[in-house]
């Protein structure tokens, strides 16, 4: 790996790792198609169906079939500029893909890939896609190369000069590591020091899964407690068809069969927490953030094992969210959003892709966010609120919404129907909890905004990131003088700063618009 | 920048952008109502219990009102088009209820389109989609531009996007 000449200079590029998928990926294949086959051939055997046996047969043998193809023509040629996949057995497809194009690479490993010395590689790009290609169960002597030589090649293709990390602890001989050398191609392993950024503790990983509010814990909770009122309804009625139940029931005071409700309801909560917070200890078992010059390591996982590289230049956005649970216990999670991944504010991605900290208080988040956007610690942020004006607009919508409702409500309930003026208050309520909860800053570089009802979310966006600004106004808003603005950069959701004063809006967007201008000329 | 001074960008689109909207709009327009009267209306009265004259009426309301709108549309949407360059910036300004104003540094585009379909043709006219990257609202048009006047705004924007390294 060492007679590698530079990039640019070279005219055909030298060939750095060059490899095929590890034969166990046909053990795997078969283990899979057997259980995709099992049901047909069991229908079969069991109502002596003679073409189900064969469909479930012939099932097994194309399964197999496509998995050997697919084995035996995948090769992936990683060069220094790009890498290479290609695959096809009667349609072939070679897949090019620029080292400095690649946002992140992921590499999964479930338990019985691990025992059989296997990882799953993605590469993801800014397409938008997702994943780009994955390269299915490398072994995993092969995947850590793989891993090295991208790394080194994409840190010399980019030729960034390489911020050092912020008040990097000295990690053993950090000194031998000599960062004013960037034209010469980074040897593998040895080079850069590598600093701890996070590790989450068991104690945070209880929390998580304690805090996880999860809908479905309700919607399981709500479902089971209607199912169980209208049980009895229906027992009431047709007194005579389940009268024994009823009976059994009817025995006990209705002060127990009201606790025993509510130790139902406990027991299907209690149930949902201890689903996710087993849940979050697997997902998230051993989680830890590194910074390796200048690219994020994540490794975690109990069953499947995930290990996910991520350069800090692609971050687009940071937050850190706090569910209104985990607001009062002072924690908070931290997220990022690079280029080409899609997801709402909120929704947690499956796999735990996007979180760069599990949970963890307050402080030490907010400490250990300058690891992942380098300058943040050199801003100083003048805080404003959002225009209080808000409230009136939220409480005119739902003066809107009650207007609305009323008529159709009046007709069906009679006098009942005024209740829907009940909105207005509630809409202003939320109003003010929204209001409360606002604030944004623009610093030198970075934009920050802090927004929620009861709970509260964090997020910071490098204006050098920012693609598109949007100053939005809905009819009572203009009514009002108020106005939307929306900062789109290349990955996640939309940041949204709701309801700041027009003339505000406007100005906030243009300086971040001009900021974003200027960065984008400075560097490409 | 100064960012309190909040320019505003000043050009307009064509004016025959106006009839080529009506004639869309109402074409549609004239497609969905005739549909709602013509084949949902025998259905409804043929089907639905409770259909009544004065359901008729509503529905005779709403189709009209659909006509209508496709009418008063595009010279309340032509009055509030503003697009301009502020700068490296591309400003636009548009909307009828919900009013947006979109500032896009130009070199932060991925590439330009040029579309023209065939009645916008027989206008003279182009619509301009321009990309950035990601993949929500990374899209946008601008439309009823004079062809000559599309081609040099894209030609700027590839201009300036060509100074950056690719």
């Amino acid at each position: 790996m060492t007679d590698v000449s530079e990039p640019a200079a070279a005219p055909a590029p030298a060939v750095l790792a060059r490899g095929h998928l590890h034969p166990a990926i046909l053990l795997l294949r078969f283990v899979e198609a057997l259980q995709q086959a099992v049901l047909p051939l069991a229908a079969g055997v069991v109502l002596m169906n003679p073409w189900l046996l064969g469909f479930g047969g012939l099932m097994f043998l194309l399964r197999l079939g496509y998995a050997l193809a697919r084995y035996l023509t995948l090769q992936f040629t990683l060069t220094a500029d790009e890498l290479r996949v290609r695959e096809g057995l009667l349609e072939r497809q070679e897949r090019r893909i620029p080292l400095d194009r690649i946002q992140d690479l992921g590499f999964e490993s479930s338990l019985l890939r691990r025992a059989l010395g296997l990882v799953t590689v993605s590469i993801e790009t800014a397409s938008g896609l997702g994943v780009e290609a994955r390269l299915d169960a490398l072994s995993r002597a092969d995947a850590d190369h793989l891993r090295e030589v991208l790394l080194a090649a994409r840190a010399a293709a980019t030729l960034q000069p390489s911020v050092p990390p912020p008040t990097a602890p000295a990690d053993g001989d950090a000194g031998a590591a000599a960062p004013a050398a960037p034209t010469v191609l980074p040897v593998p392993p040895a080079a850069e020091p590598e600093w701890l950024v996070h590790r989450a503790s068991t104690g945070e990983l209880l929390l998580r899964g304690v805090t996880d509010m999860r809908l479905s814990a309700f919607f399981v909770t709500g479902f089971a407690a209607w199912e169980l009122a209208d049980q009895l309804d229906v027992l009431h009625r047709f007194a005579g068809t389940a009268k024994s139940l009823r009976d059994w029931l009817l025995q006990f005071s209705p002060l127990a069969l009201a606790l025993f409700l509510v130790g139902l309801l406990f027991v299907v909560m209690l149930f949902g927490v201890v689903t996710s917070t087993l849940g979050n200890l697997v997902t998230f078992h051993g989680f830890e953030l590194r910074l390796r010059g200048d690219v994020l390591q994540r490794r975690y996982g109990l069953l499947t094992t995930r290990q996910k590289t991520l350069p800090r230049a692609r971050i687009q956005r940071v937050t850190v969210e706090q569910t209104w649970l985990r607001r009062l216990l002072g924690l908070g999670a931290v997220k990022a959003d690079s280029a080409g991944g899609s997801r709402t504010d909120g929704a947690d991605v499956t796999g735990g892709w996007d979180v760069v900290v599990p949970l963890t208080a307050m402080p030490r988040a907010q400490a250990l966010l300058p690891a992942l956007l380098p300058g943040l610690e050199r801003e100083t942020f003048a805080w404003s609120k959002g225009s209080p004006r808000l409230v009136v607009r939220t409480g005119a919508q739902g003066l809107l919404l009650a207007a609305l409702l009323l008529p159709p409500a009046w007709l069906r309930y009679g006098p009942f129907a005024l209740l829907a003026l009940l909105l207005v208050p509630a809409f202003a309520v939320l109003g003010v909890l929204v209001w409360r909860n606002l604030a944004y800053a623009l610093g030198q570089d970075m934009l920050t905004l802090q927004h929620g009802i009861i709970g509260r979310t964090l997020a910071f966006v490098p204006t050098t990131k920012v693609q598109a600004v949007v100053v939005r106004q809905g009819p009572v808003a203009q009514l009002l003088g108020l106005a939307d603005l929306t900062v789109y950069v290349a990955g996640g959701s939309p940041t949204r700063l709701p309801d700041l004063t027009i003339a505000d809006a406007r100005g906030l967007a243009h300086a971040i618009a001009a900021r974003a201008g200027i960065a984008a000329a400075a560097s490409w | 920048m100064d960012g309190r001074a909040s320019p505003r960008p000043e050009e307009r689109l064509q004016r025959r952008v106006v009839p080529y909207w009506m004639l869309g709009d109402t074409l549609s327009a004239v497609v969905l109502t005739g549909l709602a009267w013509f084949v949902g209306r025998p259905q409804l009265a043929a089907h639905w219990d409770t259909w009544s004259p004065a359901l008729e009426q509503v529905l005779l309301g709403i189709c009209l009102g659909v006509l209508l709108l496709g009418m008063v549309t595009p010279p309340l949407a032509f009055a509030r088009w503003r697009y301009g360059f502020l700068g490296d910036l591309l400003l636009l300004r548009y909307g009828i209820l919900f009013v947006e104003e979109r500032a896009v540094p130009v070199r932060r585009m991925q590439h330009v389109d040029l579309v023209r379909g065939p009645i916008e043709r027989l206008f003279g006219l182009a619509t301009l989609v321009v990309f950035t990257a990601g993949n929500e609202g990374s899209a946008f048009r601008v439309p009823g531009l004079a062809i000559a006047r599309a081609q040099e705004l894209r030609d700027r924007i590839v201009e300036a996007r060509g100074d950056g390294r690719l």
